[in-house]
C-alpha cells in the first residue's frame, strides 16, 4: 500500500505541465543554463547584421544621417514598455500565487527595464535636438515615458528600502501593477493628444506612414536583437536570484544551528 | 555595399547616442554576469561548509 501511494505521488510529480520549466526552480535552472547563452548568441548575430544595415541604409531626405539613431532609439522604447509588461505580469503572479520564481522574474527585469527606458529617453533627446530644435518637450509621449522611468526607479527603490524582503516584494509588486495603467497611455499618447512626437511608423502604422523596407529591416533586426539580449540577461539575473535565495536559506540554517 | 559612417554635422548627436547605448549594454552584461557568478560561488561555499559540518567527527 505504501509503495502504491509513493508511486502515485511520483506520478503526480512527473505530470508536468507545458510551462513547468518556468515554475519549477530546478527545471528552470536546467532550461536557462542553455537558453541564456543561446539567446545571447542570437542577439549578437542579429545585432551585427542590424548594425551593418543601419550604416548601409541611405540618408533620409528629411532626417539625413540622424535616421540611423531610430534603429537604436525605437527598439529601446519598445523594450521599455515590453519589459514593464513582463514586470507587471510577473508581479501579478507573485502576488496571487506567491511563487518565488515569479518574484525573481519581476525583480530581475526591473533594472534592465530602467536601463532601456533611460536609453530611449537619452537617444530620443539626442535625436530631437537637431530635428525638432529642442532636447525636451513636455508632450504626452515624452512625459509618459519619463513617468515609466520613474515607476522603474520607484520599484527598485522600494525593493531596496525595506529590510523585510517579503514585505518589499509585495509593496513593489503592487506599485508595478499600478504602473501598468501607464502603458496604454504611452502607446496611444500620439493618437489621443496633439504631440510633437510623431506617430507609429513601424508594424502597426497606416500603410502610408510605414517605413520603407530599407529602414524597416534594420529597425526589425535591431528590435529582435534587443529582445533576444534582454531574454538572455533576464535569465542570467533570475539564475543569480535563485542562487541568492538558496544561499541565504543555507546561511540562515547555519546560523540557527 | 557602402557603409556610411560619416554623419557630417549630425555626428555630434549620433555618435554619443551609439556610444551611450554600447556603454549601457556593456554595463547590463557585466553586472548580470558578476551577480550570477557572485551568488553561485557564495552558494557553493555555503554548501561545502554545510556538508563539512554534517560529516561525523573522527
Amino acid at each position: 500500500m505504501r509503495a502504491f501511494v509513493e508511486g502515485s505521488n511520483q506520478q503526480a510529480m512527473d505530470a508536468r505541465h507545458p510551462l513547468d520549466f518556468l515554475t519549477n526552480p530546478e527545471r528552470f535552472m536546467a532550461f536557462s543554463r542553455w537558453a541564456a547563452p543561446m539567446f545571447g548568441a542570437i542577439a549578437a548575430a542579429l545585432g551585427l547584421v542590424g548594425l551593418f544595415l543601419t550604416f548601409a541604409a541611405p540618408e533620409d531626405y528629411q532626417q539625413h544621417d540622424t535616421v540611423r539613431m531610430m534603429f537604436i532609439h525605437v527598439p529601446a522604447a519598445v523594450m521599455s514598455m515590453l519589459i514593464y509588461l513582463f514586470l507587471g505580469g510577473a508581479s501579478l503572479l507573485s502576488l496571487v500565487f506567491r511563487h518565488a520564481l515569479a518574484d525573481a522574474a519581476a525583480r530581475a527585469c526591473a533594472p534592465l527595464g530602467a536601463v532601456f527606458t533611460a536609453l530611449a529617453l537619452i537617444t530620443g533627446s539626442l535625436w530631437g535636438r537637431p530635428m525638432w530644435g529642442t532636447w525636451w518637450q513636455w508632450d504626452a509621449r515624452m512625459t509618459s515615458v519619463l513617468v515609466l522611468f520613474l515607476f522603474y526607479l520607484g520599484y527598485l527603490a522600494l525593493r531596496s528600502a525595506l529590510e523585510d524582503e517579503q514585505k518589499a516584494a509585495r509593496a513593489a509588486a503592487i506599485l508595478a501593477l499600478v504602473g501598468l495603467i501607464n502603458l496604454p497611455i504611452i502607446k496611444f499618447s500620439v493618437d489621443w493628444w496633439n504631440t510633437l512626437h510623431q506617430g507609429s511608423s513601424t508594424l502597426f502604422a497606416q500603410p502610408g506612414d510605414r517605413l520603407p523596407a530599407v529602414y524597416l529591416w534594420p529597425w526589425a533586426l535591431m528590435t529582435l536583437a534587443y529582445l533576444s539580449a534582454f531574454g538572455s540577461l533576464w535569465l542570467v539575473r533570475i539564475r543569480a536570484l535563485v542562487w541568492r535565495r538558496k544561499a541565504r536559506a543555507l546561511a540562515l540554517r547555519a546560523a540557527e544551528n | 555595399m557602402h557603409l556610411d559612417f560619416d554623419a557630417g554635422k549630425y555626428a555630434v548627436y549620433m555618435w554619443p547616442a551609439f556610444g551611450l547605448t554600447a556603454i549601457a549594454f556593456a554595463w547590463m552584461i557585466v553586472d548580470s554576469l558578476v551577480q550570477a557568478r557572485r551568488w553561485k560561488r557564495e552558494l557553493e561555499r555555503l554548501q561545502a561548509q554545510d556538508t563539512a559540518s554534517r560529516e561525523p567527527q573522527a
